[in-house]
């Protein structure tokens, strides 16, 4: 099999490189285990400040709408973010308190969304906020086993009975101005949020649960399908388990279900994130690039990887694959000509690229443009 | 009598402590127990857990050996709930020396201790995880033991016989009318409360930290603080506990106990003043780490969920300053016969097994102060909870066909698992799905067992104690606490103090799926949950 480009790593970063290089014409690949950030995705890109025509419009190719308005967000423990790029059905707000009165619901026995949090946080804004929990029989179903009120499960639900939800929070609703709901809408039907904001006489604002993401999940099934649309390969569950690697140039992979076939291609690109996707491992002496034994920057004294207090920042956070100014890859000191690194993998302080969601997007349009450029 | 008097008043909330409150209530007496923090926050929740047989210490100290065996028992009948008889193992490696093996069965049964030589074959049949390289194995009544469920369910018995419980208050003084102490100055630490409390007699039961109480009273009781690091994996490895059959040294016992098991222990002399704050050094972690593996080669491979430290409370013998005399064994000081104050006793030393007797002893010289003629009852009712041999017996009898949470709750909870049965499915919901503890399941806990922050739940009903460490059930346990105490802004700041406790555990060996998982909980709570 011979692709133009191999991505290694199916998340944001791998998927939107994809996306950009399938557009452009290129015959790619994408490996992925499955697992990935954008299941805890909170819906916002903080590090990105400036509106990008680009970014806006490779996610709305895909149905994934963003807005830009720079202010600040909810977070789920009811405290406020700078944001100014986001997801549609994120709302961000010029200033925290984002009306007078507010209603809070949540469905009776889910205790991922966190009602008395929200309402203290808001309450400190200067809103006056009331509680109230649904109890719909269609959740009951879920409630029949002690682990399945979760928001997946939740969404998949509400995809069907949204607008019974509609119908309870108008009787609910007397003279608050806006409702706080769980985001636990639109996962397959993506119309769901906006019909919810239409249908309810207040400003609708969905605040966030505990992972998984709705959106984010809701974010990774648009963008893989939009991937698959311009003719991409998404090898799903799939990992690269050897590479061929000559005279600073990748010439092959190979995965774990294609064992006996080589994955041949013009150019590479790692985004195979940090340690929760197993991008990095670790072991008590060293941090490894498991795919290609790439160099990596990290601190040799483990001693120096923690800060002892948990909301410090942590030193491990930072560590991460070796590249040049053009995110190639370094090995043993010197780049791959044809291996780019992007995302969270990355290593070293790149400002120029932010943090977090917003380095997956920069760093992967970058390095699709570095391929493009060739 | 005034709300605030007592007959007694004990300092301390480790076992020793609320094993003794119980045994004072049941006597009859009107009981006070102040603890500073929480309950089994001391030596008491940092040890390994283990039941002794006695074995370990048979060779050497035969008095401690034939304590551990008769308590042993003693625990077997009333504190079935929390004790899993597993047996153990004595196993002899190749560098070991073979002939050590008689010795220590000779002593053991000297003790009282039942110690039968077994082929090592019939060893790694019984004990798969074993180190197939052994030449000899000695298989003992060793089990283990839940100090935290230990702990609380002494506390909630002597609640039961009409005790009352401050925790989160600490002494800050006592009053003292010439040579007699007649009460103690308190201050709540979460409300800053004053208040005095009188009782003729006061006992000290604080373990090391009894070396300062002793010193707020006046009088000196001389402590050796020797802090002793262990490490938690994620699985439970082996069912037997496992020990080296030699000499007792480091990081040669490996306990199971739930759904983990536990290696330890170092040894380490710390001076006085860094009780509060021990930590665990990377050389312990790869001490013990390479130990262990001696004892069962798979902890080489098995991830590490926590590294924790505890400090013994070693009293030096009141006739060599130096220390050089240690006691491992029971402690008992009645001041008024030591140093001419009267209505002070302290009670330490001894081991986590032995905190019955402890009790008792401590009991038996506050009733001989009160006048009080009433025989120990301990050793013969069973602790609430523990009114049942069986965890599938008791749920089986609640449940009819239980599901695996419920018999989790059973063998947290004993027959007190009953009181979560509500019909109401809500409550079965779980809220820690590592452990598989319910929402009933908590509500019981902050309903009778003196929860206030997410942190104490943890000690009661294993929330947080998982492989997760706590990275879900942590803020949704948060939302159940904020509707008991209705302060959401404690609860914040709570949530964040258990964050930090889970993660001072994790970073000693933050590595490999450690490192994953720590990862992933940064992530959610600082981008995501935004704490």
């Amino acid at each position: 099999m011979r692709f133009d480009t191999v991505i290694i790593g199916g998340g944001l970063t791998g998927m939107l490189a994809g996306i950009t290089l399938q557009k452009a014409g290129q015959k790619t690949a994408i490996i992925s285990t499955g697992q990935n950030a954008l299941h805890f995705f909170s819906g916002s890109f903080e590090s990105i400040k400036e509106p990008s025509q680009r970014i806006v419009e490779l996610f709305a190719e895909a149905g994934v709408r963003l807005h830009y308005s720079p202010g600040v967000r909810l977070l789920p423990l009811g405290t406020f973010k700078e944001s100014a790029l986001a997801l549609e059905d994120v709302d961000i707000f010029p200033t925290p308190k984002f009306a007078r009165k507010v209603l809070i619901v949540n469905f009776s026995g889910y205790h991922d969304f966190f009602t008395s949090f929200l309402a203290d946080g808001l309450e400190k804004q200067g809103m006056t906020c009331r509680l109230r929990f649904l109890s719909l029989p269609e959740l009951e179903t879920l409630q029949q086993s002690p682990s399945e009120m979760r928001s997946v499960q939740i969404a998949r639900v509400m995809d069907r009975v949204w607008e019974k939800v509609v119908q309870e929070v108008r009787v609910l609703l007397k003279d608050e101005d806006a409702v706080v709901l769980p985001q636990v809408f639109g996962l397959q039907d993506t119309s769901v949020p906006g019909r919810i904001r239409q249908g309810i006489p207040a400003h609708v604002v969905f605040a966030g649960t505990l992972p998984p993401s709705v959106p984010g999940i809701r974010t990774l099934i648009l963008l893989k399908q939009r991937y698959q649309l311009l003719g991409g390969t998404y090898l799903m569950g799939d990992e690269v388990i050897r590479a061929h690697t000559h005279e600073g140039v990748v010439h092959s992979v190979a995965t774990r279900n294609l064992d006996n076939h080589y994955i041949e291609a013009a150019n590479f690109i790692l985004s195979t994130g940090g340690y929760f996707s197993k991008g990095l491992i670790s072991n008590p002496f060293q941090v490894l690039e498991p795919v290609f034994g790439l160099d990596v920057e990290y601190k040799e004294d483990r001693n120096q990887w923690y800060n002892p207090t948990f909301k410090e920042d942590q030193p491990y956070m930072h560590f991460g694959v070796k590249a040049d100014e053009n995110l190639h890859a370094l090995k043993d000191g010197k780049p791959l000509e044809n291996l780019f690194v992007a995302g969270s993998i990355l290593g070293g302080n790149r400002p120029e690229f932010g943090f977090a969601a917003g380095q997956c997007i920069k760093t992967a349009l970058f390095a699709a443009d570095q391929i493009l450029k060739k | 009598m005034n709300a605030n008097e007592f007959d007694v008043i004990i300092i301390g909330g480790g076992i020793t402590g609320a094993g003794t409150q119980r045994d004072c209530a049941m006597r009859g007496l009107r009981t006070l127990l102040i603890e500073r923090s929480d309950i089994a926050t001391g030596a008491t929740g940092r040890n390994h857990g283990l039941l002794h047989s006695g074995a370990r210490y048979a060779v050497n100290d035969p008095e401690s050996a034939q304590e551990c065996i008769r308590e042993n028992m003693i625990l077997r009948r009333i504190a079935s709930h929390c004790i899993d008889e597993t047996d153990g193992l004595f196993i002899t490696l190749p560098e070991d020396d073979l002939a050590y093996q008689q010795t220590f069965v000779d002593a053991c049964r000297n003790a009282g201790i039942s110690a039968e030589i077994i082929d090592p074959d019939l060893a790694r049949r019984m004990e798969p995880s074993v180190n197939p390289d052994l030449i000899g194995a000695v298989k003992v009544p060793d089990g283990s033991v839940d100090p935290f469920r230990l702990c609380a369910a002494n506390m909630l018995d002597a609640k039961m016989h009409g005790g009352q419980v401050r925790l989160h208050t600490e002494v800050t003084g006592f009053i003292k009318e010439g040579d007699t102490i007649k009460g103690v100055h308190t201050r709540n630490r979460q409300t800053g409360e004053e208040v005095d409390y009188y009782a003729p007699v006061t006992v000290n039961a604080c373990g090391i930290w009894g070396q300062h109480i002793a010193e707020m009273a006046g009088v000196k009781v001389g402590m050796f603080p020797a802090k002793g690091a262990l490490l938690i994996f994620a699985h439970r490895v082996n069912n037997l506990v496992i020990n080296r059959c030699r000499k007792p040294s480091n990081a040669d016992i490996l306990v199971p106990g739930d759904t983990v098991c536990i290696i330890g222990t170092t040894s380490t002399r710390i001076p006085f003043e860094e009780c509060d704050t021990v930590a665990v050094t990377p050389d312990e972690v790869t001490l013990l780490i390479t130990e262990g593996a001696k004892l069962a080669p798979s902890l080489s491979s098995t991830r590490i969920l926590r590294a924790y430290a505890g400090v013994r409370p070693l009293v030096s013998a009141d006739d060599d300053p130096t220390g050089r005399n240690i006691s491992r064994g029971i402690v008992c000081l009645d001041h008024e016969t030591r140093d001419g104050l009267k209505g002070f006793i302290t009670i330490t030393g001894g081991k986590l097994m032995t905190y019955r007797l402890m009790a008792e002893i401590a009991t038996d010289a506050v009733c001989r102060k009160l006048g009080v003629e009433k025989a120990c009852q301990t050793a013969d009712i069973p602790l609430p909870g523990s009114e049942e041999q069986s965890y599938e017996a008791v749920a089986q009898k609640i449940w009819e066909s239980p599901t695996t949470a419920q018999k989790a709750a059973a063998a947290r909870m004993g027959t007190r698992a009953a009181r979560i049965r509500t019909g109401d499915k809500r409550d079965d919901a779980l809220i820690c799905e590592c452990e598989e503890v319910s929402v009933g399941e908590i509500k019981a806990a902050i309903d009778r067992l003196e929860v206030s922050t997410l942190t104490d739940l943890r000690r009661r009903t294993r929330v947080g104690m998982g492989t997760c460490q706590g990275e879900f059930c942590a803020c949704r346990a948060a939302g159940l606490l904020v509707k008991a105490h209705g302060c959401v802004e404690r609860e914040r700041a709570d949530l964040e103090d258990f964050l930090q406790e889970r993660w001072k555990g994790n970073f000693p060996i933050g590595w490999g799926d450690t490192l994953r998982e720590a990862e992933y909980t940064q992530w959610v709570y600082k981008l995501v949950l935004g704490l």
